[in-house]
């Protein structure tokens, strides 16, 4: 069976082919892809889909070796996201599920992160604790099964990844500062030369990421009287231990969930999965508990349809059917599984 | 509540109280600007403005650059720290959001894009005077 794939639910387009359990392409917008095929549009743009999701299809289905005719399956992401971003993919998806006669499948987001680490060859077994870690999430989960799913904590402030992006701002690294705080971070050898404080949630599995962000701010304007002035020999011991504070807390959740939850493996997703120290700490916790611990590859952390197109197989299997008449949506609360 | 309103809170739980009060003053249609530095509390004013709605999902829209929320109102919250050109704006629909008259809208940083706002608004500014003081300027602009 091959399942064709289509993410759009924010900045990146993203179309992929799985057929059955192997993936035949991934295509993620770049900037190449925009010089090629979109020319001058803003980066976050639904227009900027609009241009290129059928270029990239045609790619993906040269990739494939397939005909249009030969995709059996259309998925696309339904939520949540930014609602006019959403309806490219999606209404694209049902247009072409409609001329094919092929079933269409909507899938969520955040279940596609969820379910992204059986695209590896290592994969987790159920049931297992999930870390959905991004620029716009933060979540704790149980899964038990395809379709039985319990989020356990969310952020009730700042998804981790903004604070990484805030952060680095903050700290004169540009926005999104994400990945130059982790290069920064790795130059310093201590990770916790400056006390940064992580606020306590009412839900013990709920993240607060606000008031760290905060604190990191209020350092800099205390020990240098803004950005400008921060000693560049300083940055790296400022990156170190604001990293060091946010995965203490995002370990601190999982470790206290793997303790109540009897788990057979820990899934790292989203974005962030891409932090190194944030891998090596969930590891050595995975190990200390005796889990098996999986985190896909990069081009499966961010935004990639390999994951829509897998979630949408599994539901097709799972006998699921759905109408073309439904909506996208634009929050988690649209959600109709995960609770 | 009367407005203009101008107040030092000393704490989270003093902002909590206003933004109750400042709940009830709020109907379809309205718009709320909401401006100041990072960590001066706006998402925080918005969530509780928000928990008077019975919505207790709020949270901060940096990355989706606006969530949606439903409860016994329906809210767009907007935040425009990553915009970088006004026509992202209207890309995403804005305008449609806008005129949405059956929806109470927040913008956070609405001064980084300032040619899009309403002239018919509510405005507030937060400014930082310690760890946990603020002042909190709320004005009505017909």
């Amino acid at each position: 069976m091959n399942i064709l794939g289509i993410e759009t639910s924010c900045d990146e387009t993203s179309v992929a082919i799985l057929s059955d359990g192997e993936l035949k392409a991934n295509l993620i917008s770049s900037q190449d892809f925009h010089v090629k095929y979109g020319g001058v549009v803003p980066e976050l743009s639904s227009r900027a889909h609009l241009q290129l999701i059928i270029p990239l299809l045609k790619e993906a289905l040269e990739k494939s070796h397939l005909t249009i005719e030969q995709l059996d399956l259309i998925s696309a992401t339904a939520g949540p996201g930014l609602i006019g971003a959403l309806l490219v993919g999606l209404t694209f998806a049902k247009g072409l599920s409609f001329s094919l006669n092929k079933p269409f499948v909507p899938v969520d987001h955040i279940e596609g992160h969820i379910f992204s680490g059986f695209l590896m060859q290592w994969k987790p077994q159920f049931p297992y604790l999930c870390l959905v870690v991004s620029g716009g999430h933060t979540l704790l989960l149980l899964v038990k099964s395809d379709l039985e799913i319990i989020k356990l904590g969310t952020t009730i402030d700042d998804a981790a990844g903004e604070a990484f992006d805030k952060v680095g701002k903050l700290i004169g690294l540009g926005y999104p500062g994400g990945p130059k705080i982790q290069e920064e971070a790795a130059k310093c050898s201590s990770r916790d030369l400056i006390n940064f404080p992580v606020a306590k949630t009412q839900n013990e599995y709920d993240f607060s990421f606000s008031g760290l962000k905060t604190a990191v701010l209020r350092f800099v304007q205390k020990e240098y009287s803004g950005k400008e002035n921060i000693k560049e020999a300083d940055i790296p011991k400022i990156a170190a231990s604001f990293q060091n504070a946010v995965i203490k807390l995002l370990a601190k959740n999982v470790e206290k969930a793997l303790q109540n939850f009897k788990v057979d493996s820990l899934v790292l997703a989203g974005g962030v999965a891409a932090n190194k120290d944030l891998r090596n700490e969930l590891s050595f916790i995975s190990d200390k508990y005796k889990m098996k611990f999986v985190v896909p590859d990069l081009e499966f952390c961010g935004d990639n349809a390999a994951m829509i197109a897998y979630r949408g197989w599994k539901l097709h299997l799972a006998g699921k059917k759905f109408n073309y008449d439904y909506n996208a949506y634009p929050s988690l609360a649209g959600n109709k599984l995960i609770r | 509540m009367d407005l203009p309103l101008q107040v030092i809170v000393n704490n989270e739980i003093e902002t909590k109280r206003i933004a109750e009060k400042f709940a009830l003053l709020l109907k379809e249609g309205d718009k709320v600007l909401l401006n100041g530095d990072l960590g001066t509390g706006k998402t925080f004013f918005v969530k509780n403005v928000c928990v008077k709605y019975g919505i207790d999902t709020v949270t901060s829209p940096t990355f989706s650059i606006v969530n949606e929320y439903t409860g016994q109102k329906k809210i767009y919250h907007f935040d425009f720290y990553r915009i970088k050109k006004t026509v992202e704006l209207f890309d995403i629909g804005f305008e449609d959001y806008m005129k949405d008259r059956e929806a109470i809208i927040f913008i956070e940083w609405a001064e980084l894009v300032p040619e899009v706002l309403p002239k018919k608004c509510y405005t507030i500014q937060f400014n930082y005077i310690n760890e946990t003081k603020r002042e909190i300027f709320i004005k009505k602009n017909e």
